[in-house]
Formats: C-alpha cells, sequence, structure tokens
C-alpha cells in the first residue's frame, strides 16, 4: 500500500509532534545551554499540536489502511495528552533547575511519551497500540531516572522499567492469542467477528492478558505495586505525568479494546468490576496511612485508577463517557496536586513530608487555596471535576445493574476524605510553626496551577459541554 | 360593658412591658415607689373594670349571664382552631374579683415590703405578668388558653420564688431559692404532663379545645361513668394536684415558702393554688359524668387535708406553716369539689383567698419586723409592738378556725354538711381537720404575738409597718369578716346568695350527678355546733398548751416521741422522691447514657472503623516491601486468580 | 424580573458578597460588606416571603433552565410554604451570625465572611432545588465551608470534630447519592421514560417502584437525613461540631443546617417512597421518642454548657422527627414551624453561649454562678430564649411542640397514643436540664472571683438578640402568620400519604 496524503493530513497532530520532538533532539544537540530554547519551543509546539487537532476531530475515519483512526475519541484523548504534557512542561523549568538537571532532552522524552499516548488513543490496530505503549513507557522509564544523580530515582526508573517489561509480555501474548483466535489484530475486524468467538475460551484469555497488560499501567491491584515507589522515586512533575497522560493512554487502550471492540462477557466484566473494587480500596486504605505526599498522592492515583476501572467493567456509554471525562478532569486536579509539592519542594526534599504542609494557608495563602481546591476536587466533592467523573461513573455502575460496585465506590471515596482533607487540615487548621522560611516558588509555575484549579471547577460547573465530545467514537 | 373583658387582660402587660423593659432605669429616676406604683396601678384598673363588668352583670337575666369574648384566632391548623377568647360567667367573673382585687391589695402591700430591694422593677414585672396569666386562666373560654395561663402562673411563680436568687433556702435537696423555685417548676410540669395528655383525649374525642364545644349535649354521647370522661376528668385532676399542691404533688409548696412573702400570700395561698379548683369547677360537667374520679378527688381532698394539717402542727417556720394550712385548705376545697358541691368549692377558694392572704400578710410584716427572722419560737409578745398586725391577724386565725360569723365557718360549714351527705367517713376526716386547724393556726397565734418577747426587744425597734402596708391588712381583714356573709346558708335564715349566683353555672353538672345530697336543717344544725365546738377546742388547746402550761405542750411531744419526729420531718416524703427519682435519674443518665452509650458504645464503633481502616492500611502497606520479587510475585498470584476465575467459571 | 429569578438572586448574592469582599483589606470593610450583602438577602426573603400565596400552585417562583442536557439535569428551583419558611429562616440567621461575630472573630476574619457567605448560599440552594442532582450538589458543597468555619475558628478540639462531622456526613450523604442515581435510570426504564432527576416528575414516577426496591432507597435517603438531623444513635457528630464550632458556626448548625435533614424527609423520604415510609415508621418514631428522652437526660448531666445546649438540639429534632412520621396535619405543621423554634431558641442559645464565652473563655457551667447579677441583661435574654425552648406557652417552643404531640396522638399512621405520650415525658424533662443548667449558671451567689467583673451586653448584641426575642414571642401568640405558608403544602403531604395508604398510588403500576 502506498503512502497516501488524505491519511497523512488526519493525523497531522502526531506527525507534528514527531518532527517536533526530533527537531528538540537536534537542537538540544547542537547548540549550548539549550534548555530553555527547549522549554519555549515545547511549549510552543504544543500549542500547535493542540490547535491542530480539530483536523483529526472532524476528519473522521481510518487511516493508514485502517491501522489507526480518526475522529472524536483521538481528538478527544489528543487535548488530554497535550494538556498533560502542557501542565507538566510549563511546570518542569522551575523545578528541574531546582533540582539542578535542567537539560532540552527532558522535553524531547515528553514529547515522545506524548507521541506514544497519542498513537494509543487512535489505534485501530492492537499492533499500534502496542507500538504506542512501548513508545511511552520507554520515555517514562528514562524520565523517570531522568535525576542520576539521586538514587531513589534511578530505582524508580530500574523497577518500573523491570516489571513494565514484564507487563509488555503479557500484553503480547495476549494480542498474539487474540489474533491466533480472530485471525486478525484488527480491532474492527475482531468486533465484526466477536459474535463467534465468544465461547472461544482461548480467545477471552488473550483477552484478558491484554486487560493485564494495559492493567499494569493504569495501576490496577494486584498490578499496581510498582506505583508507590515509582511515583516516589521519580522527578515529581513526571510523577505527575506518569499517572495522568500515562494513565489517560492505557485508559484510552481499555476503551478501544473492551468497550469499543471487545465487548467483554458478564465473566470478564466482573473480574475487572472485582479489580476496579480492589483497586478502589486498596489504594484508598493504604494512602490513609502514608506520611510521604508523594506517596500518598501515588497511592490515591491508584484508587483513581479503580474508580475509573469501574466505568470500563460497565461496559456502557455511560461508563466510557465517565472514563474520558475522568481522564480530563483527573489529569488538571492530579497534575495540578503534584505541581503544587513540585513548586513547593525543595532541594533537601522539604514538603514531601505532610508535616511539612503545617499552616501552608499562613505561610502560602493562595497556593494551600489551590491544594484545597485539588484535594476537595480529588475527594470528590461538588461543584469540582472530580465529583462529576464519579458521578458518572458510578452512574454507570448502576446502569449495569452492578450497583454493589457503585456502593463500595462510594465507600472507598469516603475512606479517602479521609486523607485528602487530612492535608487541608495540615494546611488550614494547624499554626504555622515558628521560623520557618517562608517557601519560595516560581510564578510561572502558578499559572499552571491556577489553570488547572480554574478548569477543575469549570469541568465541574458545566460538566455537559465536554461530556458532548465523549459520545461518539469517530 | 363584658366586651371590654380583653383589657382586664391586658392591663397588666403594659405594667409587664413598662417595668419589664424600662424599669431599671425607671427605678433609678424616679425610686422604687414610682415602679410599684405603675405595677399597683395596672392591677387597679383591671379590679376596677373587673368590678363594673360585675356590676353590670347583676343588671342582666340570670340566664343570660354567660359571654364568649373572641379577641383572635391564635393557632388554626389541620382539624385544630383556637382562638384567644374569654368566656365571661358567674364563675369567672367571681374569680376574676377575687384574683384582681386580692393581687392589688397585695400589690400595695409589696411597694412597702419590697422597699429598699434593687429589684424592684423586677418584683413588679413578675408580679404583673403573674396576674397577667392568672386572668388567661380563668377567663380562657378553651383549655388550650386555660393550659397558657396554667403554665404562665407556674413560671411567675418559679421567677419569684427564686426572686432572691443569690439568698440560701433550707429544705431536701435545696441549697438556694433558686432550687426551690425548680423544683416548684419541675413538680408542677408533671403534673402538667398529665394535663397535657389529658387535653389531647379532650381533642379526639371533642374535636375541639372550646368549653361550648364539649360540654353542652355531652350526655349525649357520653353516659355517667364512661372510660373516657373518667381518663379525661383523671388526667386533669392529676395536673391539678400539681398545681394546687395536692398529694402526691404537694411537696413544692412548702418549698415555695422561699419567696417574698408578698409571693407566698398572692401566688401560693390566694390565687394561683386555687387554679386546680377552678379548673374542676369549670369542668364541673365532665366530673358530674365521671364519678370515679369524683370519689378519687374527694379522697385525694380530705386525705391532703388532714395530711397536711398534721405536719402543720410541728412546724417552727411561720410561713411553713401557713404554707401547710395552705395545702390543707385546698384538700377542703378538692373534698368540696369531689362530692359535688361545686359552689361551696368555689365559696371556700374566696373565703380561703381572703383570710389565708392576710395571715401571709402580717407573717410577712412580722417577719419584716423581725429582720427576716421565721422562727416562731423566737417571737412572741408581738400584739403590744405591732397591734394592728395583731388584730389583723386575729381576725384571720378565727376566720380560719371556722368561728362564726367570719368567713371561714360559713363556707367550711357549707362544705362540711355536703360531705356529711355524701359520706360520714370523709366528713370524720372534715371535721378533725377542722380542729387540727383551728389548734396549730392558734399554736402560730399564741406563739406570735402573747407571751413574752422571745427575741432581742433592745437591739430591734419592732413596730407596726408603715401606712401602706397595713391597709391592704385591714381590707382583707374586714373581708375575712364579712366575706362569707354572701354565703349564709337559709338554714341560718340567709339567702345563699352566693350558691345562687353561681347556679347557672354549675346546675348541668349538678343535674348530671349520679345522686344528690340534701340534709335536714336539724342536721345541719347539730353539724355546725359540733364543727364549731371542735374549733374552739383546738384554739382552747393551743390557749392553754402553749400559753398557761407550757410544760403541757412538751409532755405531748415526749408523748407521741417518735412521731413528732416523723411530723417535723414532713413524714420524710422530700427525702424518699430524692432517693427513688432523683438520684437514679441523674446517675443512670450519666453513668450509663452519656458515658455508657453516648462515648463509649456509639462513639467507639464509629472511631473503631477508622481505627480498623488504619490498621489495614498498615498491614497493606507492610506488604509494600520496595523488593520487586515480591511485586512480581503479587503480580503472578494475581493473574493465577484471575485466570482460574475465567476457566473455572 | 425579579420574581422571575428571585431565587437565583437570593442563592447567589452571598456568593457575589462572599467574592467580593476577598479584594479588600480592612476587617471592618470586609465585615461591613458580609453583613450587606446577607441583608440584601433578608430583604429579598421578605420581598419572597411576601409575594408567596399560599392559595397557589404547590411550588412557586419556579426558575428551570438545562443544565447537563445528556443527563437530564436541570438547574430547577421552587419552593412550597416549607422551604419558604426555612429560606427565610436562613437568611436571617446568617445575618444575624454575621453581626454577632463582629467582634468575637478575631483571626483570619476575611476568610471567615467568606465561608459564612459560602455556606450561605449552599444552605439556600439545599432548600430551593426541584432537582434531586441540584440539591445534592448544594448539600455536599455546603459541608465545605462549614468544615473550614470549625476548622479554623472552633475551639480545642476543632479538628477531630470538623472531620467527624465531614465524614459522618459525607457517609450518609454518598449513599443517597447512588440512590439518586438509582431513581434516575429506574425512571429512564420506564415505557418512554427517560433518565431525570426532576424532582416533581419523581413524584410521580418513584411511588411506582417495586417495594423491595423502594425499601433501599428509602433507607438510603434517609439515613443521610437521619445523619443530619441526627436521629438516635446517629447523633455523636452534633455534640462535638456544635460544641468545638464557633459561635456563628454552632448557630447556623442548629438553626439551619440539622433542619435539612428533617426537611429531607419531608421533601424527598416521605412522598417519593410512601409505601416504605409505612413500614419503618414505627420504628423512625420510636427512634425519635428515644431521641427525645435520651437527649434530654444526656443534656441534663451535661457540665458543658455549649454541650448541653447540643444535646438539647438531639431532644428537639427528636419531636420535630416524631411530628413528621405521624403524618398528621398538626403534626407535620408543628414540626415545620418547630424548625423554624429551634432556629431561633437553641440559635439564640448559642450566642448567649458565645457572649459568655467571649467575656469569659470558659463553658464550664461549674465556672460561672450567680451571674444574674453581674450581667442582667444577659441573664434575661437567657431566660427568655430558656423558655421559648422548653416550650411555655406563649412562647414559640410551645406552638411547635403542641401541634407534634396533638398530632402525633391522633395520628392513625402511629395509630397508638403512646408515642405521643412517650414523647410528652420530654416536655418535663426539657424543664429540668434546663433550669437546672440556669440555676447553677445565673442564679446563687457569684463566689468566683473571675466572674465579678464581667461586662453586660453592649448595643450591638441586644440588637441581635432583640430580633430573635421578637421572633420567639411572635411565634408564641401569634403564629399564623407562619403557620399559613405552610398549611397548603403540608396537606398536600399528607393527602398524598393517605392515598398512598389506601394503595391509590400503588394500583396505579
Amino acid at each position: 500500500m502506498q503512502f497516501n496524503y488524505g491519511d497523512a493530513i488526519t493525523i497531522c497532530p502526531i506527525i507534528f509532534m514527531a518532527t517536533l520532538s526530533l527537531f528538540l533532539l537536534v537542537i538540544d544537540a547542537s547548540i549550548k545551554k539549550s534548555a530553555n530554547a527547549a522549554y519555549w519551543l515545547t511549549l510552543a509546539g504544543l500549542a500547535i499540536a493542540a490547535s491542530l487537532t480539530p483536523y483529526t476531530y472532524f476528519a473522521s475515519g481510518n487511516a493508514f489502511g485502517g491501522m489507526v483512526f480518526t475522529g472524536r475519541f483521538p481528538a478527544f484523548f489528543d487535548i488530554v495528552f497535550i494538556t498533560s504534557a502542557a501542565l507538566t512542561v510549563f511546570l518542569s523549568k522551575s523545578y528541574l533547575e531546582k533540582e539542578g538537571a535542567h537539560f532540552g532532552e527532558y522535553y524531547a522524552l515528553v514529547i515522545f511519551g506524548t507521541i506514544g499516548m497519542m498513537l494509543m488513543a487512535s489505534a485501530r490496530d492492537l499492533i499500534i497500540l502496542f507500538l504506542g505503549l512501548e513508545l511511552l513507557s520507554i520515555s517514562l522509564y528514562v524520565l523517570a531516572g531522568y535525576l542520576r544523580t539521586d538514587s531513589k530515582s534511578n530505582e524508580a526508573s530500574l523497577k518500573y522499567f523491570l516489571l513494565g517489561a514484564f507487563a509488555t509480555g503479557f500484553l503480547l501474548y495476549g494480542i498474539a492469542l487474540i489474533y491466533g483466535t480472530a485471525g486478525s489484530t484488527n480491532l474492527a475486524v475482531v468486533l465484526s467477528r466477536i459474535a463467534t468467538l465468544q465461547s472461544n475460551v482461548v480467545f477471552w484469555i488473550g483477552a484478558t492478558f491484554v486487560f493485564i497488560g494495559l492493567g499494569f499501567k493504569v495501576s490496577a491491584v494486584p498490578f499496581h505495586m510498582w506505583v508507590p515507589d515509582v511515583y516516589e522515586g521519580s522527578p515529581t512533575i513526571v510523577s505527575g505525568f506518569m499517572s495522568t497522560g500515562g494513565k489517560a493512554a492505557a485508559f484510552s487502550g481499555l476503551v478501544l479494546v473492551f468497550s469499543y471492540s471487545v465487548h467483554p462477557t458478564w465473566q470478564l466484566q466482573l473480574i475487572i468490576a472485582y479489580v476496579a473494587a480492589f483497586t478502589m480500596l486498596t489504594g484508598n486504605i493504604i494512602a490513609i496511612v502514608q506520611q510521604n505526599i508523594k506517596r500518598m498522592l501515588a497511592y490515591s492515583s491508584i484508587a483513581h485508577a479503580g474508580y475509573a476501572l469501574v466505568g470500563i467493567a460497565a461496559a456502557n456509554d455511560l461508563g466510557r463517557t465517565g472514563v474520558m471525562y475522568y481522564m480530563l478532569a483527573y489529569t488538571f486536579m492530579q497534575i495540578g496536586a503534584f505541581g503544587v509539592v513540585s513548586l513547593l519542594e525543595s532541594k533537601e526534599g522539604r514538603f514531601l513530608s505532610l508535616t511539612d504542609y503545617e499552616g501552608l494557608a499562613y505561610d502560602r495563602p493562595f497556593i494551600a487555596a489551590l491544594m484545597a481546591i485539588f484535594m476537595f476536587s480529588l475527594a470528590g466533592l461538588p461543584p469540582f471535576a472530580g465529583f462529576f467523573g464519579k458521578y458518572y461513573l458510578f452512574a454507570s455502575a448502576v446502569q449495569a445493574n452492578m450497583t454493589w460496585l457503585a456502593i463500595i465506590g462510594v465507600l472507598a471515596s469516603i475512606i479517602s476524605v479521609y486523607f485528602y482533607i487530612g492535608v487541608v487540615v495540615n494546611m488550614y487548621f494547624k499554626e504555622l510553626p515558628e521560623g520557618i522560611a517562608k517557601a519560595d516558588i516560581s510564578k510561572i509555575g502558578v499559572i499552571a496551577l491556577i489553570v488547572a484549579a480554574a478548569l477543575t471547577i469549570e469541568l465541574g460547573i458545566t460538566p455537559g459541554f465536554v461530556v458532548g465530545f465523549t459520545q461518539k467514537l469517530f | 360593658m363584658y366586651h371590654y373583658i380583653a383589657w382586664v387582660v391586658v392591663f397588666p402587660i403594659f405594667g409587664v412591658i413598662i417595668n419589664g423593659i424600662l424599669g431599671s432605669t425607671l427605678q433609678k429616676k424616679f425610686g422604687e415607689k414610682f415602679v410599684g406604683v405603675i405595677g399597683s396601678a395596672t392591677i387597679g384598673f383591671s379590679f376596677l373594670l373587673a368590678l363594673g363588668i360585675f356590676l353590670d352583670m347583676l343588671g342582666e337575666p340570670e340566664t343570660s349571664r354567660s359571654h364568649i369574648v373572641e379577641v383572635y384566632r391564635w393557632i388554626a391548623t389541620g382539624g385544630l382552631t383556637v382562638n384567644v377568647s374569654y368566656l365571661v360567667d358567674q364563675l369567672s367573673i367571681v374569680m376574676l374579683l377575687i384574683v384582681t382585687g386580692v393581687s392589688f391589695l397585695i400589690h400595695i402591700y409589696s411597694i412597702g415590703y419590697m422597699h429598699g430591694d434593687r429589684g424592684v422593677f423586677r418584683f413588679f414585672t413578675y408580679l404583673n405578668l403573674f396576674v397577667f396569666a392568672m386572668l388567661n386562666l380563668v377567663l380562657a373560654d378553651n383549655y388550650l388558653l386555660m393550659f397558657l395561663g396554667w403554665e404562665g402562673v407556674g413560671l411567675c411563680s418559679y421567677l419569684l420564688i427564686g426572686f432572691w436568687y443569690d439568698r440560701k433556702f433550707g429544705g431536701v435537696g435545696i441549697t438556694w431559692t433558686g432550687d426551690a423555685g425548680m423544683k416548684a417548676f419541675i413538680v408542677n410540669r408533671i403534673g402538667d404532663f398529665a394535663f397535657l395528655i389529658g387535653m389531647f383525649l379532650i381533642f379526639v374525642n371533642f374535636g375541639s379545645f372550646n368549653f361550648e364545644a364539649i360540654f353542652p349535649g355531652i350526655s349525649a354521647r357520653f353516659g355517667s361513668g364512661d372510660a373516657t370522661l373518667t381518663w379525661i376528668t383523671l388526667l386533669l385532676f392529676i395536673g391539678a394536684t400539681g398545681k394546687s399542691a395536692q398529694i402526691p404533688l404537694y411537696v413544692w409548696l412548702p418549698d415555695a415558702m422561699a419567696g417574698p412573702t408578698p409571693v407566698s400570700a398572692l401566688i401560693h395561698a390566694a390565687t394561683m393554688v386555687t387554679a386546680g379548683v377552678y379548673m374542676i369547677g369549670r369542668s364541673a360537667v365532665l366530673y358530674a359524668l365521671s364519678p370515679t374520679t369524683m370519689l378519687i378527688v374527694a379522697i385525694v381532698g380530705a386525705t391532703t387535708a388532714i395530711y397536711a394539717a398534721s405536719m402543720g402542727l410541728v412546724q417552727n417556720d411561720i410561713k411553713k406553716i401557713l404554707a401547710y394550712s395552705t395545702i390543707s385548705q385546698l384538700g377542703y376545697m378538692f373534698l368540696a369539689m369531689g362530692v359535688g358541691a361545686f359552689s361551696a368549692g368555689i365559696f371556700h377558694l374566696m373565703t380561703h383567698a381572703f383570710f389565708k392572704a392576710l395571715l401571709f400578710l402580717g407573717a410577712g410584716a412580722v417577719i419584716h419586723a423581725l429582720h427576716e427572722s421565721q422562727d416562731i419560737r423566737e417571737m412572741g409578745g408581738l400584739k403590744n409592738f405591732m397591734p394592728v398586725t395583731y388584730k389583723t391577724f386575729l381576725m384571720a386565725s378565727l376566720a380560719i378556725s371556722g368561728i362564726p360569723p367570719l368567713a371561714g365557718f360559713f363556707s367550711k360549714d357549707e362544705i362540711l354538711s355536703h360531705v356529711y351527705a355524701s359520706s360520714l367517713w370523709l366528713w370524720l376526716v372534715g371535721v378533725v381537720t377542722a380542729f387540727l386547724t383551728a389548734f396549730y393556726i392558734f399554736r402560730l397565734f399564741i406563739l406570735t404575738f402573747e407571751g413574752k418577747p422571745r427575741f432581742d426587744v433592745h437591739h430591734l425597734h419592732v413596730h407596726d409597718a408603715p401606712r401602706s402596708m397595713l391597709l391592704p391588712l385591714w381590707v382583707l381583714g374586714i373581708l375575712s369578716i364579712v366575706g362569707g356573709w354572701v354565703g349564709i346558708p337559709t338554714s341560718l335564715g340567709g339567702g345563699e346568695w352566693f350558691d345562687k349566683f353561681l347556679e347557672p353555672v354549675f346546675d348541668p353538672a349538678v343535674a348530671r350527678m349520679p345522686s344528690i345530697f340534701f340534709v335536714e336543717h336539724s342536721t345541719e344544725y347539730i353539724l355546725m355546733v359540733f364543727s364549731v365546738l371542735l374549733a374552739v377546742g383546738g384554739i382552747y388547746l393551743a390557749y392553754t398548751a402553749y400559753l398557761r402550761k407550757p410544760e403541757i405542750s412538751a409532755k405531748i411531744k415526749s408523748a407521741v416521741g417518735d412521731f413528732y419526729d416523723v411530723l417535723i420531718n414532713k413524714y420524710y416524703v422530700d427525702e424518699i422522691y430524692r432517693a427513688i427519682i432523683v438520684k437514679p435519674l441523674v446517675y443512670v443518665s450519666d453513668r450509663y447514657l452519656w458515658r455508657g452509650i453516648d462515648e463509649t458504645a456509639i462513639d467507639g464503633s464509629v472511631n473503631g472503623i477508622g481505627k480498623f481502616v488504619r490498621l489495614v492500611g498498615r498491614i497493606g502497606r507492610r506488604l509494600q516491601s520496595g523488593l520487586v520479587q515480591n511485586y512480581i510475585l503479587a503480580f503472578v498470584l494475581g493473574i493465577i486468580i484471575i485466570m482460574g476465575y475465567l476457566i473455572l467459571k | 424580573m425579579i420574581s422571575a429569578h428571585i431565587l437565583t438572586l437570593l442563592i447567589f448574592t452571598p456568593l457575589v458578597g462572599g467574592v467580593l469582599l476577598l479584594f479588600f483589606r480592612n476587617e471592618s470593610v470586609v465585615k461591613s460588606i458580609a453583613i450587606l450583602f446577607s441583608a440584601a438577602d433578608v430583604a429579598l426573603a421578605i420581598y419572597l416571603y411576601l409575594s408567596f400565596d399560599p392559595a397557589g400552585n404547590q411550588f412557586q417562583f419556579v426558575e428551570e433552565m438545562p443544565w447537563i442536557t445528556n443527563l437530564n439535569i436541570s438547574y430547577h428551583l421552587g419552593i412550597d410554604g416549607i422551604s419558604l419558611l426555612l429560606v427565610s429562616l436562613t437568611t436571617l440567621l446568617t445575618l444575624v451570625s454575621l453581626v454577632a461575630s463582629w467582634s468575637s472573630i478575631q483571626k483570619r476574619v476575611k476568610a471567615f465572611n467568606f465561608f459564612i457567605l459560602f455556606l450561605e448560599v449552599g444552605m439556600i440552594g439545599v432548600f430551593s432545588s426541584l432537582d434531586l442532582f441540584l440539591f445534592y450538589i448544594f448539600w455536599e458543597a455546603m459541608l465545605i465551608p462549614m468544615y473550614f468555619i470549625i476548622g479554623i475558628w472552633g475551639h480545642e478540639r476543632r479538628v477531630y470534630a470538623a472531620i467527624k462531622f465531614f465524614i459522618y456526613t459525607m457517609f450518609g450523604s454518598l449513599l443517597m447519592l447512588v440512590a439518586i442515581i438509582w431513581l434516575g435510570y429506574y425512571a429512564g426504564t420506564l415505557p418512554q421514560g427517560k433518565f431525570t432527576t426532576n424532582l416533581v416528575e419523581l413524584y410521580k414516577i418513584a411511588p411506582t417502584i417495586p417495594l423491595s426496591v423502594q425499601t433501599w432507597m428509602f433507607l438510603a435517603f434517609t439515613l443521610s437525613f437521619a445523619i443530619k438531623v441526627p436521629v438516635f444513635p446517629l447523633h455523636t457528630w452534633l455534640p462535638d461540631a456544635h460544641t468545638e464550632a464557633p459561635m456563628a458556626g454552632s448557630v447556623l448548625l442548629a438553626g439551619v443546617l440539622l433542619k435539612m435533614g428533617t426537611y429531607g424527609l419531608l421533601r424527598f423520604s416521605l412522598p417519593l417512597f410512601p409505601q416504605s415510609t409505612f413500614i419503618f415508621l414505627p420504628l423512625m418514631a420510636i427512634l425519635a421518642i428515644i431521641g427525645i428522652l435520651y437527649g434530654a437526660l444526656v443534656s441534663m448531666v451535661q457540665k458543658d454548657l455549649k454541650k448541653l445546649v447540643a444535646y438539647s438540639s438531639v431532644a428537639h429534632l427528636g419531636f420535630v422527627v416524631l411530628g413528621i412520621f405521624a403524618i398528621t396535619i398538626e403534626s407535620i405543621q408543628g414540626s415545620v414551624i418547630q424548625m423554624v423554634n429551634h432556629g431561633f431558641t437553641t440559635g439564640m442559645l448559642f450566642l448567649l453561649v458565645g457572649m459568655l464565652y467571649d467575656r469569659r473563655h470558659t463553658r464550664e457551667i461549674n465556672e460561672f454562678g450567680g451571674l444574674a447579677k453581674v450581667v442582667p441583661l444577659l441573664a434575661t435574654f437567657f431566660m427568655i430564649a430558656m423558655l421559648g425552648s422548653i416550650g411555655l406557652p406563649g412562647l414559640n417552643g410551645f406552638v411547635g411542640e403542641f401541634l407534634i404531640l396533638l398530632g402525633s396522638f391522633k395520628s392513625e399512621f402511629l395509630g397508638n397514643e403512646a408515642y405521643a405520650i412517650a414523647a410528652t415525658l420530654g416536655v418535663i424533662l426539657a424543664a429540668v436540664y434546663m433550669l437546672w443548667m440556669y440555676q447553677r449558671v445565673f442564679f446563687k451567689t457569684v463566689d468566683n472571683p473571675r466572674n465579678q467583673s464581667l461586662k453586660d451586653l453592649d448595643v450591638r448584641e441586644v440588637a441581635v438578640l432583640v430580633v430573635m426575642v421578637l421572633f420567639i414571642i411572635w411565634i408564641g401568640i401569634y403564629p399564623m402568620t407562619f403557620l399559613s405558608k405552610s398549611e397548603p403544602a403540608v396537606k398536600a403531604l399528607v393527602d398524598t400519604m393517605a392515598r398512598a395508604k389506601i394503595g391509590v398510588l400503588t394500583s396505579v403500576r
């Protein structure tokens, strides 16, 4: 089959990003002290990429012989990924400078990761899905260990890599089994043959392996063990990126496979439901006893994966909407939370322990207010975005006659309230300790946070708007 | 004229508002007298207006003397409609005159009595508020409004008993006057609890609280002795035992003496405590149809009468004696009501209001003169120091002892003759009580006024009270003499004017009584002579025992021995109540309900859940060892379980 | 124009004020803005009150505009007589507590005023939403400000109290959320039905839900309301929250927040699930009675003045719940008026306790004694509030309690006088704990030197209290002003329940 420009146009954001990343590499190699240039360049690039997404949105259809597709779904997720990347980049500069590791290739890596994500979201073929996942994973492995001098960072990178590789194996094996039984890796084709495959155990084993492979990425219990160590070790801002963009990508994959193509049998649905339940509970319960805020956020991100999995388990329109809406909302609040940490965090590691946040409201009232918003949103209180995310997901469960799952979700979120408002307690209800230096923060980073917070509220007040984009695949 | 009835009620409220809001400033600016005058004037107006309405009523034909004056709609929702509207008839007008009249006198008395107290304005505010409530009680044309007055007077009694809240007062479980007030209010509330239930029953059965909706045509719906009516009347009566200090809820009245003496005179002798009697009189029709309740009322009344009198015999606190005497006299009234002698009961209510108020005011004058000393053992020989008080007090004492032709004689005699007609036993109790009454009142009288002074004559310059306080004494004194003449029985050539006047009110009730008793004039004479003899005997005994041969009293004391202690300790009833109700309630609430259920059981489990979750969290944290091998292990285990489920299911 | 969007105005005026005051530094300016805007809300409420027509439709001043179209959720407001009373109460109490806290809040004044106004938004929203989803949003959103108010400006154990309050309430309400979702879907499953959270529509649909499920729905809703009320044994958050909260917090907690529970029962639990209501009716009545007696007995033995008042709320709300489940016009009218009463009396008691605390910095009853001599004005106001709260005829408390008891006594739904009789015992106990406390605090002599030189109320405090007193007396002697407004709504509810009882609604199925 020959190259087709029309196809190229439809995936222009991906192509643009690719060129951008290569360009970044080049200038990084050629110019000294390119970091700042790369920083601005990346931001600009992401802005352009975002402005290109409408093409994908309207030019809906298959491309490249049905390997990738374009339309509402990819466009929506592209926005999620680009926002995630943009916010990350925005916050990275000040953070990396603080950590003394501000180099150009960092941005290239972020972009590579983003490309991987975008590929996953537009994959119409399991191979592309795999491709995207690998691209994403590898750049994240590197980013995780980006602070070369920091042993924790290295440890994180290594653990992530080892377990990631292990998981990828299962994904591949799953794909293989599906190919073997369905005779194709193309999701559309699989969908067309699904009826005949219903009773085929091997096929379902394959499907389950795929779920496990992706489940690892979204940190579903019991494949979540890497998350706390990795998030804690990685550069804070990278953790933010992983837990939002990375997770969103994996979820886009899950939706594509399980919601649009391989509609799971009741058994598999139940398996996913149980996994979701355990994920929600485990994440929240262990989060309660954390002292380190990054670990706490890590566990909370596990829990949130659980909430989103509810939508996958429900496997209905509302579930899909829920997952997609949630990923967007979650991106803002989670990066916001990590962003606050990254802004405050000092090289000596102050503001990593929860107790460091005591009286923050009277030292940095504005930052504290933002953090409070993110916390309440993560806890799922109206009128913040987090609430509606949960609402759609639990609603999907009810619609799928899984009210019990909704109730578990509800109980889990009550547990979560405890540690989220725990942060608020420290910031507002405790007095500022004597003789503490005023935490210094970069203005530019704050802007990113304001944006995140604003959107967290906005999504909460008019959820309908976003939901409108999540209805159809193409 | 009766259209203006609302004003009778409203005047006192003016007093409340003026003194309540501006009182402290007025008192500072124009002195206590000014405040007092305002307080008294408002009541004075009410009294005059009431008098006008009364005279006006006398002009009306007997049959059309009952009027209802609607003021406004109070509560109306669903099936319930209650108006603030007043019923002016023979019964309420009598009460109206007693209340406003006596109140007016006592207000005037108080101006002098309360002289020099920083809270005079407060005192008169409360006093006016009391009159307001009392007037609502006696004028209400429905039970709910009556209940408003009923509880309102209770409140004022509470406020006034504890008026000197910073003074100590001795009693069982009582150290401050406030405690006494509290006791009064709570004991009354216990009665009101029953009263409320009674009212609910009334509403369920009659769909209204209005008298004119209940009484007429009642016998069409309920036969005599109907269980519902019995319950209603019984419950209302329990309410009455609280308000009118009858067994078993009488305990608050003796302690109520903690209040200033005018209060004791007005509230705890003349007016409020008679509310129960009035209530039964008002509901006479209901009671007439429930003989069981009537019997209970009679028995409780009789028992209370003699029981209280017995305690009155040995008390040494001048006011306590009068308190027990009041309880006993109220018993008399209930006895009358119980045997269906409604008008007799009201009659005694009136005369008693006169002489008992007088006794209290006299006692107050004495206490005042002796600088707050109330122990009759430290008095004596006061007649030379306080002649007026002495004379008036004597009038009252004779009146209460039932010596003809004083007020007490006629009312008491009328009651006794009715009782005799219905039950010999109750009559015996009645006359014995009469004897005891005569004895203890004269014991009090003699120990106070006769004999040698037992107080420090040189340091205390004891003298009669100022004129403003003596005037009420005189007026009441005269009333204690002539007050009874409105009810001279036909047997003595009288016209029983009082009974005739009230007849229209009570006839429906009396007509429904299962049996009505008549006594021949001949028997009536015998009864009179008998009771008079007993009274004289009592007086004579007191005279000898406490003046001529004091050793006799000592002899009696030693003779009865332990029983004397029982009496002086009021049969230990307060102690018993305290031991079996108050103490356990507090203990259980504190130990079990609060600390037990609330803090341990409920909060314990609530926090327990939290603790449990944290515990699970800690365990989960342990599993997070940081070793990749373990992570892989978990990973694999997970896969095995999932696959197992997938394949096996 | 105004009356077309008056509810929206009512809800968001405070928010505007709250945001506006963030831009000012000067504390008294901030306070004035807050007071100004809440006063404006009071004005609006008065207008609302006067223009509400009892004879008119059940819901008035209705506003409806689509909000989340794809879920058929709309911004749907409207009030009936019951909400009217509570909305008015809310605006008034907010203003009162702002004025009252003028000097008693020293630190973080700006934030405080912001949160109070923020809270008012939530409270009014709850009382005027006709969409379950919208209702839920307000219901939850309101937790945040109250949580901060308790946590930042509270007393010693404020953090514990705040978290306890937050999680306790959240627990119930999240289950309610699931129930709301379920209801919406049930509506969707009906022939040509679609997902809806529109209350007016659900009034028609919900009662037809199969009883087995309806029961769960009822429990889910009622649990969250029962926690808010609170109904025994879910009340233990209350004493802590009320005691630890600052004056204004306690006033609004007791005055308004508790009413949301009882309001919820009236607005949702009963009319939506009549059949299951009848099943749980005896249970609820018994719990209510336990609340009445238990609350009274426990508050009798409290050593902390504020805790005593707090526990008394449990008793008072017990009356309200009993009245609601007696399902007679009298009793429910009583409950409604009692909600208002409790707002004024208990609110006033909390104000007074707070004023006492401002002067003396303790709430220990034993620390006081003889105060009537030192602070006569305060003592007098306290006496009035106390009498109102123990239900003295002629003051507000009596009207409510009497109607409730009378109604429950004659109620066919309860079908047994024993309930009412047991509840009436509470009337005695109320006198016991209140009078005893008053005796120990205000009577006797001043034996504690620290009480010697307390200064009496100032003009501002008096002004605030006079407002409360006026209502306490007004409701006492002329309750018709208020009863007449809520009568039709209550009657409608009772009729619905009566019809459900004889099974008309069920036969429609």
